[in-house]
């Protein structure tokens, strides 16, 4: 990583592969900020700037994820994705809205999308998440032992082993791990780290889940000499075999 | 309007014309019942006697022949009274009787008629009277009429009509005076309270309602309203202190980022210089927009739109959760953090909302509590723990830091409010304000006790009246 870098880099990522993307947002700037961006690090993104525009493009298909506005000219984003979802288009939504509460999230996901991200956001946390919205197609949920390097954890006997050492986890260290494990090779921040493996969404302040993974760290990095877990400055975590 | 128009349309006078026609109706038909009753009596009074004379006579010319009849007929006819006689032959001649003339045709048939006729003193200008009268043919072809003026009938018939006139004009102008005393005295305190509004529209939102104290319709609305309008007036205040907050502190941060981009443009001397402001940057836009956050979100709880939200919780699951999340934060900053939860203590709330002000409670007594030489022999300890009452369930966050003076117990929840000796520590002075507006949103209050030595915040919330069959947790 560069030095003062606040975005990761593809070089970091496990196999970086080029996603097509559509920001469906009526805010031309935002829009071309966000097509910029998703550009630099690699992946292709196209914009409309409506509701009717981005159903019609959405309809075509072949995108990796959408992201939708919720209030859009036209045709809002939760009725967009109820459409789409109505002629079984299952592209993985992630929603983006300045309404941040609870409820508002509740009802964006039931309407169909994947993901919910309130602005104003990070732009390396709307990265993160739409990778993970575009990997989770590959189904890797199904595995009952997940393999990162030479650690291994098994799902169902919820046994965790680096090596030839047994490791002894904590319930929630043992989910920390296996989202993180699940989502290898990919950035993961805080924020989705607090909503997937402790269910809250409000802010804390306090970084509390950074004590989480350093002392999840200490436990499967400790001694060895080949690390993880590693931090990703400006974004997250991520848990990767550096030797590949 | 004029006066008169607009009290015509009110509800009370409109009520008032209803209650006016339904009364005249029912005082109108007890009077016909009266008269149709009257009527009937008197008709039967006169048959029966008339009937009873008939037999008599009948009985006197069985005996005595049409001579002794004809005898008694005129003796009868000279006393004064309203009873008619006659005796004619079986063609018609008069014999005896009062009866001058009668209307044509009476005689020729036996029975029950009632009929014109006119007295044997009376002239042909006279009016005619109306009797009910009885013709009866003697054995022999006599005919004889016994009959009873009905003028006492029609009287009686008279005397109900006028009283019946009169007793719905009365109705109608008492009814009518009632309705508009009530009317007048109704609009008149409607009026009061429309007077009451319209200032309060125009912005007086200190005005309240008049209240008569008499503890009627119109008193239980105005109180109603007057409660909805201190209701109204305090969120006012909320809203208005808020933005007042707002542009104090989220201006200072927004100068201070300013400020901060200004000098970087001015003595940057090269591109990590740059880099460095405008990370600067970025931290401190996060920081407003936590603050900006954490605002609208004591605004959202105070307005009670979370109140659609909620479900029955466990509080112990809830303490568990965020002590959890905690503990390694405690730790590392050489404070124990332990739950206790002895049992399930079920509340009515929203796990979100309550998991964060636990969280900003545990946080604070972190922050505060740690110890402030690394040496300390013990370890400090926080005591997270759910108490059943009767009623309530408390949620106490117990430290041994220094505590909060007594006098500033109750500022403490203000929002932006600091101590003194916490302005150097991080925050935005909006994290027990945010746990007291949780704590009323749920109904209950936030509330501080001295734990000697430290701080014991107790959250006490209403018990869950039912438990629902749906539990989130």
């Amino acid at each position: 990583m560069g030095p003062g870098n606040s975005l990761h880099s593809s070089e970091s990522r496990d196999s970086p592969v080029a996603m097509r993307l559509l920001i469906i947002e009526d805010d031309a700037d935002a829009a071309d900020y966000l097509v910029k961006a998703f550009r630099e690090v690699g992946h292709v993104a196209d914009h409309a700037a409506d509701g009717e525009e981005g159903l019609a493009l959405a309809l075509e298909g072949g995108y990796d994820v959408l992201i939708v506005d919720r209030m859009l000219p036209k045709r809002d984003g939760l009725t967009l994705i109820g459409m789409l979802r109505a002629k079984q288009v299952d592209t993985p939504v992630l929603i983006l809205s300045a309404l941040g509460e609870v409820d508002d999230r509740v009802k964006g996901l039931r309407a169909g999308g994947d993901d919910y991200l309130p602005k104003p956001y990070a732009f390396s946390e709307l990265l993160a998440r739409v990778e993970v919205l575009a990997r989770r197609r590959g189904g890797r949920n199904e595995d009952t032992v997940y393999r990162v390097g030479d650690l291994e954890l098994d799902r169902l006997s919820h046994r965790v082993s680096r090596g030839d050492t047994e490791i002894v986890l904590q319930p929630r260290e043992f989910r920390l791990l296996e989202y993180l494990m699940r989502h290898a090779g990919q950035v993961v921040t805080r924020t989705m780290l607090l909503e997937n493996v402790w269910d809250y969404h409000f802010d804390p302040q306090t970084n509390v889940i950074d004590v989480h993974i350093s002392r999840l760290r200490s436990k499967i990095d400790k001694g060895f000499t080949q690390p993880l877990l590693h931090t990703v400055r400006g974004a997250g975590y991520m848990l990767r075999d550096g030797a590949r | 309007m004029t006066a008169l128009g607009k009290l015509v349309r009110t509800t009370a006078f409109k009520l008032t014309l209803v209650y006016l026609v339904v009364f005249a109706a029912f005082a109108a038909s007890l009077l016909g019942y009266f008269a149709w009753n009257t009527r009937r009596l008197i008709t039967e009074q006169i048959t029966e006697t008339v009937d009873a004379e008939i037999r008599g006579l009948a009985e006197q010319y069985n005996q005595g022949g049409i001579r002794r009849l004809v005898l008694i007929i005129e003796r009868r006819s000279r006393q004064p009274g309203s009873s008619l006689y006659l005796v004619t032959t079986p063609t018609g001649e008069g014999l005896a009787g009062n009866v001058g003339s009668l209307e044509p045709g009476v005689l020729d048939a036996a029975g029950w008629r009632e009929a014109a006729y006119r007295r044997h003193e009376e002239t042909a200008e006279a009016a005619e009277h109306v009797a009910l009268m009885r013709v009866f043919v003697l054995p022999g072809g006599f005919r004889l009429l016994v009959g009873r003026d009905i003028i006492e009938r029609e009287r009686v018939r008279d005397v109900i009509a006028q009283a019946a006139r009169w007793s719905i004009a009365l109705v109608i102008v008492l009814g009518l005076a009632g309705g508009f005393f009530v009317t007048r005295r109704v609009l008149k305190r409607v009026d009061a309270m429309t007077d009451t509004t319209q200032t309060i529209m125009t912005g007086d939102l200190g005005g309240r309602l008049p209240v008569a104290g008499t503890g009627d319709e119109l008193d239980r609305l105005a109180s109603h309203l007057n409660a909805m309008l201190a209701r109204i007036e305090t969120l006012m205040h909320g809203l208005k202190q808020v933005s007042d907050n707002i542009a104090h502190d989220l201006k200072t941060p927004l100068t201070r980022l300013r400020n901060r981009c200004e000098a970087a443009l001015r003595n940057a001397r090269g591109e990590a210089d740059y880099r460095a402001a405008l990370e600067a940057t970025i931290e401190e836009s996060d920081e407003l927009i936590r603050t900006f956050n954490a605002l609208l979100m004591i605004a959202r709880a105070e307005s009670g739109q979370a109140r659609e939200n909620m479900d029955t919780v466990d509080a112990a699951e809830i303490v568990q959760g965020v002590v959890e999340l905690y503990e390694p934060l405690a730790e590392e900053n050489g404070v124990t953090l332990r739950g206790e939860t002895p049992a399930p203590a079920l509340v009515r709330g929203n796990r979100e909302l309550l998991s964060q002000a636990l969280a900003n409670l545990i946080d604070n007594a972190i922050k505060y509590a740690k110890p402030q030489a690394p040496t300390e022999a013990a370890p400090r300890e926080i005591v997270v723990a759910t108490q059943g009452e009767a009623d309530r369930v408390l949620l106490s966050v117990a430290d041994r830091g220094p505590g909060i003076p007594e006098a500033d117990r109750g500022r403490v929840v203000e929002r932006f409010f600091r101590l003194e000796q916490s302005r150097s520590e991080p925050g935005s002075g909006l994290g027990l304000s945010l746990v007291s507006a949780v704590a009323r949103l749920h109904g209950g209050e936030l509330g501080f006790e001295d734990n000697r030595p430290g701080l014991k915040a107790v959250l006490a919330l209403p018990r869950a009246t039912s438990p629902d069959r749906e539990r989130t947790g």
